[in-house]
């Protein structure tokens, strides 16, 4: 009731209003809709006639920037895309409910850092449900599964890939397929090979106080084959080194090992997320 | 939208804005004060409503760092925003709408980006980063997507237009004012895209950071940055 009368009161004030504006454009004659003589100044003034003219208006004001032309969508196809897990959930072999579980997601990595995966694919399953494929952090190598997209987080998105070559000893930061960044590398002895595959880094640790590993550590989803029993899984890291006199060689446990001042460098160049190629 | 089963708990701004980067532009431009009753506040008590309906100070109304703030206010709704266009055309959704679809949802998202590249330049060093978005799922979906579309222009009209007139700098007032002519046309284009009358009333009311901020909620599309940093010692295999 009282918006009713609000609403009322409100219709009477803005007819008021109108009823004013037009009076005074009766007054002066409807000059005020005419455009104002060039060498007219400020304020009302009287021309020859004795006829009121209309003050002259300030000109607009001049924005203090204005957008550049809009900016369409660029190439997508060096993007990849990653969600952290959201909560726990089964990985599977396809998209729907009664598929062969695959691998259980958890939330949270060996690191104590929030578990990411890379997301592959997307479909829509018939009931509406929104699937990603994904790769999975998994032994064999390689695994993927879908999981319910509800299950993950949001998208991140990145341009860079790394790609070891397991045969030169290298590692090569491509940015958007560009090469940003190449260093030597050490990589597993043949007892302890570095796997080959598709994989994604997951996350960086720093201030651990360990020279073994350098400065800086990303860990992967990769794992070793072959050292199964280790200690939190065998993953794969990529790393610094207190024995650059070591590198490039087939030296380390299946580890990516760069230089101190390579590690630090690349740690500049690549964020979390970015997938890795070994060949 | 997807409503998880924390959906009934009453949340706090921290629940929905993880990044601080709404806290931080509310903070620079309601003032400390303000800031921190929402901060203490469950989003929707009294609290909440009563410090954002309380007067600004008056150096919090006035100068160039109020201007930087509502600027930086702007520019993480147009992050929102070109975030939300992006994410929905480099998935293909947008790509498998039809085409009259199409060609508004690719010409608002060049747009936003447009428009988050300008005040970003304005801002320099000042400008908020971007926050970490989750649209859980309505960029993948193309009606969840249109008709969030309408949702997020109708409210950068209402925001705009209740910030533009704070604007101190008569200049960016202008550019302010040019923004939101734009916007509205964005918002009434979406709105006859999805078969929405285009204007729905004679006057449009600007809206409070209370309006804003529930509707944000609502949305809970800003979230944390996944935590993928640590300082545990590595037990890779060395």
């Amino acid at each position: 009731m009282r918006e009713v009368l609000q609403r009322r009161r409100g219709g009477r004030a803005l007819a008021a209003l109108l009823l004013v504006l037009a009076a005074g454009a009766l007054v002066l004659g409807f000059d005020v809709l005419a455009p104002a003589p060039p060498d007219a100044g400020a304020g009302a003034s009287a021309d020859a006639g004795g006829d009121v003219v209309a003050p002259v208006l300030p000109e607009p004001v001049e924005p203090a920037f204005v957008p550049g032309a809009p900016r369409a969508l660029g190439s997508t196809r060096d993007l990849s895309r990653f969600a952290p897990v959201r909560r726990p959930t089964t990985a599977r072999a396809g998209p729907r409910m009664s598929a062969a579980p695959v691998a259980e997601l958890a939330t949270t990595t060996p690191e104590g850092t929030q578990n990411i995966v890379l997301v592959l694919g997307r479909t829509v399953a018939a009931d509406g449900r929104i699937w990603a494929r994904v790769n999975l952090a998994v032994l064999p190598n390689g695994t993927t599964g879908w999981v319910p997209r509800e299950a993950l987080g949001g998208y991140g998105a990145v341009r860079t890939r790394l790609v070891v070559d397991l045969r030169a000893l290298t590692a090569t930061l491509l940015r958007g397929g560009r090469p940003v960044f190449r260093a030597d590398v050490g990589v597993g002895r043949s007892e302890w090979p570095t796997p080959r595959g598709e994989f994604y880094v997951r996350n960086k640790l720093t201030k651990f106080a360990n020279a073994f590993y350098g400065p800086l550590a990303f860990g992967t989803s990769a794992r070793s084959e072959v050292l199964t029993d280790w200690p939190a899984g065998g993953f794969v890291g990529i790393h610094g080194t207190n024995r650059p006199d070591l590198l490039p060689g087939r030296v380390s446990h299946g580890c990516i090992r760069l230089r101190n001042e390579d590690i630090l460098r690349l740690a500049r160049l690549m964020p979390v997320g970015t997938p890795l190629t070994i060949r | 939208m997807t409503r998880d089963e924390t959906a009934h708990l009453p949340l706090t701004i921290e629940d929905v804005d993880r990044d601080g980067a709404l806290l931080e532009t509310v903070e620079a431009v309601a003032g400390t004060t303000r800031a921190e009753l929402l901060r203490r506040a469950a989003i929707g008590s009294g609290a909440l409503l009563a410090a954002l309906a309380a007067p600004a100070t008056a150096s919090a109304a006035r100068g160039r760092a109020q201007d930087t703030a509502i600027l930086n206010y702007g520019l993480v709704f147009e992050y929102l925003q070109s975030g939300f266009y992006t994410e929905a055309e480099s998935l293909g959704t947008v790509r498998a709408m039809s085409s009259e679809r199409e060609e508004w949802a690719r010409t608002l998202g060049a747009h936003e980006r447009a428009h988050v590249r300008i005040i970003k330049d304005v801002l320099g060093r000042r400008a908020a980063k971007k926050p970490f978005f989750d649209y859980r799922g309505v960029t993948e979906d193309p009606d969840h997507f249109t008709r969030t579309a309408v949702a997020m222009e109708d409210l950068t009209v209402a925001l705009l237009g209740g910030q533009a007139p704070r604007v101190s700098d008569l200049g960016l007032r202008a550019a302010f004012f040019s923004l939101l002519t734009v916007e509205a046309r964005h918002a009434a284009w979406a709105r006859r895209i999805v078969g929405v009358r285009p204007v729905g009333s004679a006057l449009d009311a600007p809206k409070t950071l209370a309006a804003v901020d529930r509707v944000v909620r609502s949305t809970r599309f800003i979230v944390s940055r996944p935590r993928t940093a640590g300082r545990t010692p590595p037990r890779f295999t060395g």
